[in-house]
């Protein structure tokens, strides 16, 4: 799918020459270790970065050059994957073709390398109103994180369960360290990601792979760099407290269970997860969906969710305050079906193949064919669909029983209303 | 079948209107593993009130009834339709809107298979009491989840202070007590209604042959039989052109307050080309008072009023519409005094010109062509538009008809300040927690 050249120690471009696209699509990847520290001193920098520059010094005359390039779409933002922080410059552009202009991917080509290269710089320091800006911009992403209180339980869940662990820290760090980030350890910062990080940078579209990759190399002057160590996983430490029940004003329940897996990406077995995650709560032909939604009609979602970098399986339901305990044992009465292998060939076709039709589906689309290649990349060169799929497919039910029997539920968190009666 | 080519966009549209009044329309994609179906009905929750299939009286119906048939359709004798679209690796779904129902799939294996199944399971109701009263208890908990939703919240608060009297007032779902009242005998009527082939549109997207999908489609119609079609007569109240209530506040568990500004259009019953001329010039000109380029979102932004929550947007239905601008804000009055003082100045002397028109233009036409990727938006849209008498394929050329002046005249009719209403939550006063 992507030729793949070096144009430095380090520093990776991987094209896609297709034409299924109406648009061009690049992603440059700066990947750095995850601490809380780095994740929130990056967050702030990819504001900043998108903020302004040297040459657009206002956000309005950035988004305006945007605007007159038909819309080009242009963001950074800050993601993980196990031990790594991710920040990613996204730029999509729409295909000269489909304008009457021309030059205009040129234009973008440039303009990113002004994003990265010419920052908005003051006594070489970065503009101090636009960094305090963001800074409380960054803090109020971390704190609105609580008026969603799916994403909130599950962020409760992991901070109690794995504090302190790369499975529990964010993307975006935490307010603590954010209010920590000063304006010279920004720039730190900057300096580390453009001279140090391993970088992947993806261009999918109607493109020239050996064009776009001369570009980079001769305009954006990534020079050598040590690539990473790949740290192994941390491993998952036993959760002080099996049960947690916390309380805020709202009225429904949100019931989200942990359970640990030896099984993670790196592991042999790994696809086995996938089926096993997809047999249990994946879909809406699954056992948790079938039994406690449709049959005892408890909830209106009920799913499972394999978190493959770490080992970490979540079931995740929205109930009734009341049935907190009913809904836990009927999980795992579920999860025990699982092990004990009752599972049918239906359901296990069924899940064979809507695990094929996603990922053939989400190759449909340019930044779905970036994030599974560079997900996949460690594990295979070139990744082709099949390199899933012939695995799923020669995977039995004794294979997901057994995978089944090594997890261990570690702890359950439960997120409800106040109850009436009581006194706070 | 007929066959429209879109050259500058290179697309070719296939499209058909079956005897049974079904509107068939295929757009095959070149590249494309996975194909996406969707077949909608011209049925949302503001057709609670309407002359049933073969009578005569109009009724009413229970608050959420449309997205309550929608969850029942899945439903037949022999289980569940998600285990048949599972069995053939497709994804299924299906959505109730306030104008809309429509039920999907995608699928990269067993097209004709999928499109047999997404057929049948929407042309073969099957309701009884018990499988409807166990539906509710699961109903409830989706609305509870919404309930719990501060931007949901927001948004339905909105848009339940800007209309007195019309339906879109009412929450998609109905309230945990509406959905009580709701039969099997209630969701009859509403499907023989309005799930007819006439008042139906199927749209195939993607790694699809449109000739051999055609007759596949057509031999699965003619093999079924449907009563006469019938002009659907709905009624709605009569709406007042100002907004019903100016101001609300709520208390939600949140950490720091949220405001929408909603403003009504004046002009409510557009269809066609004078309804595509003036969604697009509004938004056009709402872009390019409260887009990212706006001195109003330089300063809101700068100065902390706004963060990164901020939206804006403006959309308009046979019968309701609004233009909404809102954020998570520290101080949410100075912000609605804000929102209120661009909105007057720019009708007290209009700011902008050719130059920013292009601009704002240009922006657009990229945001389109981009969005042409998108099976998903293709599909949903496509559909949108045609109910409304629309065809997708023309806003780009829509769009390079519009001049200054058009932007100015339709911003006038959805701006004045009778037309406006704020919403506000607010974390709960310190004390009570």
């Amino acid at each position: 799918m992507f030729e793949t050249v070096n144009i430095a120690k380090g520093v990776k471009v991987h094209v896609h020459e297709t034409t299924q696209f109406k648009t061009i699509n690049f992603s440059l990847k700066f990947k750095d270790k995850l601490t809380k520290e780095k994740a929130s001193a990056r967050t702030i920098l990819a504001n900043v970065l998108q903020h302004s520059n040297e040459v657009y010094p206002s956000h309005t005359a950035l988004r305006m050059v945007l605007d007159d390039l038909y819309g080009t779409s242009l963001y950074i933002d800050s993601s993980k994957r196990g031990n790594e922080h991710i920040v990613t410059l996204n730029v999509e552009t729409v295909n000269d073709e489909y304008l009457s202009e021309e030059g205009v991917l040129e234009k973008v080509m440039n303009l990113m390398y002004i994003v990265l290269f010419k920052p908005n710089f003051e006594h070489g320091l970065f503009k101090e109103s636009i960094f305090k800006r963001e800074q409380e911009a960054i803090k109020h992403r971390i704190e609105s994180i609580f008026d969603d209180k799916t994403r909130y339980a599950q962020q409760r869940l992991m901070e109690l369960a794995l504090p302190d662990h790369p499975a529990s820290i964010q993307p975006n760090g935490t307010i603590e360290e954010v209010a920590n980030v000063t304006n010279e350890k920004l720039v730190e910062e900057y300096e580390e990601m453009i001279k140090n990080n391993e970088i992947e940078i993806y261009a999918v579209g109607d493109i020239k792979a050996e064009l776009i990759a001369e570009h980079f190399k001769e305009f954006f002057h990534f020079g050598d760099r040590e690539q990473a160590i790949k740290a192994p996983s941390t491993e998952l430490t036993k959760p002080e407290q099996e049960r947690v029940v916390e309380f805020e004003d709202m009225k429904q329940g949100k019931l989200h269970m942990a359970f640990y897996s030896p099984i993670t990406f790196r592991d042999e077995k790994f696809p086995v997860m996938q089926l096993l995650n997809g047999v249990f709560g994946g879909y809406a032909h699954s056992k948790l969906f079938v039994n406690i939604r449709e049959k005892e009609s408890m909830a209106y979602y009920v799913s499972s969710s394999y978190a493959s970098q770490f080992g970490l399986m979540f079931v995740l339901a929205g109930i009734d305050a009341k049935l907190e305990e009913k809904a836990v044992k009927l999980v795992l009465e579920q999860l025990e079906e699982v092990k004990k292998g009752n599972i049918t060939d239906v359901e296990l076709g069924q899940t064979k193949a809507l695990l094929t039709n996603q990922l053939r589906e989400a190759l449909d689309n340019a930044r779905g064919q970036i994030d599974i290649y560079d997900q996949y990349m460690e594990l295979t060169e070139a990744f082709e669909p099949d390199y899933l799929i012939s695995r799923w497919n020669s995977i039995t039910k004794e294979d997901i029983a057994a995978a089944a029997n090594e997890l261990s539920l570690e702890m359950t968190y439960f997120l409800s209303g106040k109850e009436d009666d009581s006194v706070e | 079948m007929n066959k429209v080519e879109f050259k500058q966009l290179d697309e070719t549209l296939y499209h058909e209107k079956l005897d049974n009044g079904l509107e068939v329309y295929i757009l095959p994609k070149k590249g494309f593993s996975k194909t996406f179906a969707t077949f909608t009905t011209k049925y949302g929750s503001i057709d609670n009130n309407f002359v049933p299939f073969g009578e005569k009286e109009a009724i009413k119906v229970p608050d959420g009834i449309a997205h309550f048939l929608e969850h029942k359709m899945f439903e037949k004798e022999d289980g569940d339709v998600f285990q048949q679209f599972s069995k053939q690796g497709a994804s299924a779904n299906a959505f109730t809107s306030f104008t809309r129902t429509a039920y999907l799939f995608s699928a990269t294996d067993k097209i004709d298979e999928n499109v047999e199944t997404l057929l049948n399971f929407v042309q073969s109701p099957y309701f009884t009491e018990s499988t409807v009263e166990k539906e509710k208890g699961i109903i409830a908990q989706e609305i509870t989840m919404y309930d719990d939703q501060p931007d949901w919240r927001l948004y339905f608060g909105v848009i339940e202070n800007m209309y007195k009297n019309h339906p879109v007032k009412i929450d998609i779902a109905g309230t945990v007590e509406s959905i009580q009242d709701i039969t099997a005998e209630h969701l009859y009527t509403c499907y023989n209604t309005f799930y007819h082939p006439s008042n139906m549109v199927l749209f195939i997207v993607g790694a699809v042959e449109p000739e051999s999908m055609i007759s596949f489609i057509k031999e699965n119609q003619d093999g079924k039989t449907f009563e006469e079609p019938q002009d659907i007569e709905r009624v709605y109240p009569e709406e007042p052109a100002e907004v019903a209530i100016k101001e609300r506040t709520l208390e939600m568990s949140v950490q720091k307050p949220k405001v929408f500004i909603g403003v009504k259009p004046e002009l409510l019953n557009l269809s066609g080309e004078d309804m595509m001329k003036h969604e697009l010039s509004a938004q056009l000109a709402y872009e390019l008072l409260f887009g990212r380029t706006s001195d109003f979102y330089h300063n809101a932004y700068e100065n902390g009023w706004i963060d990164e929550s901020y939206s804006f947007d403006y959309s308009l239905e046979n019968g309701f519409g609004y233009a909404l601008i809102g954020s998570d804000t520290s101080v949410p009055e100075k912000l609605i005094q804000e929102i209120n003082d661009t909105l007057d100045r720019a009708i007290e002397k209009w700011p902008f010109g050719q130059a920013d028109l292009d601009r704002v233009r240009r922006k657009k036409i990229g945001f389109f062509l981009r969005a042409l990727n998108s099976p998903e938006y293709i599909a949903n849209q496509f559909t949108r538009y045609a109910f409304n008498n629309m065809n997708l394929f023309d806003v780009v050329p829509a769009l390079e008809k519009i001049e200054v002046p058009d932007l100015q005249e339709t911003f006038a009719s959805v701006s004045q300040e009778s037309q406006r209403s704020s919403f506000t939550i607010v974390p709960p006063k310190k004390g009570e927690q």
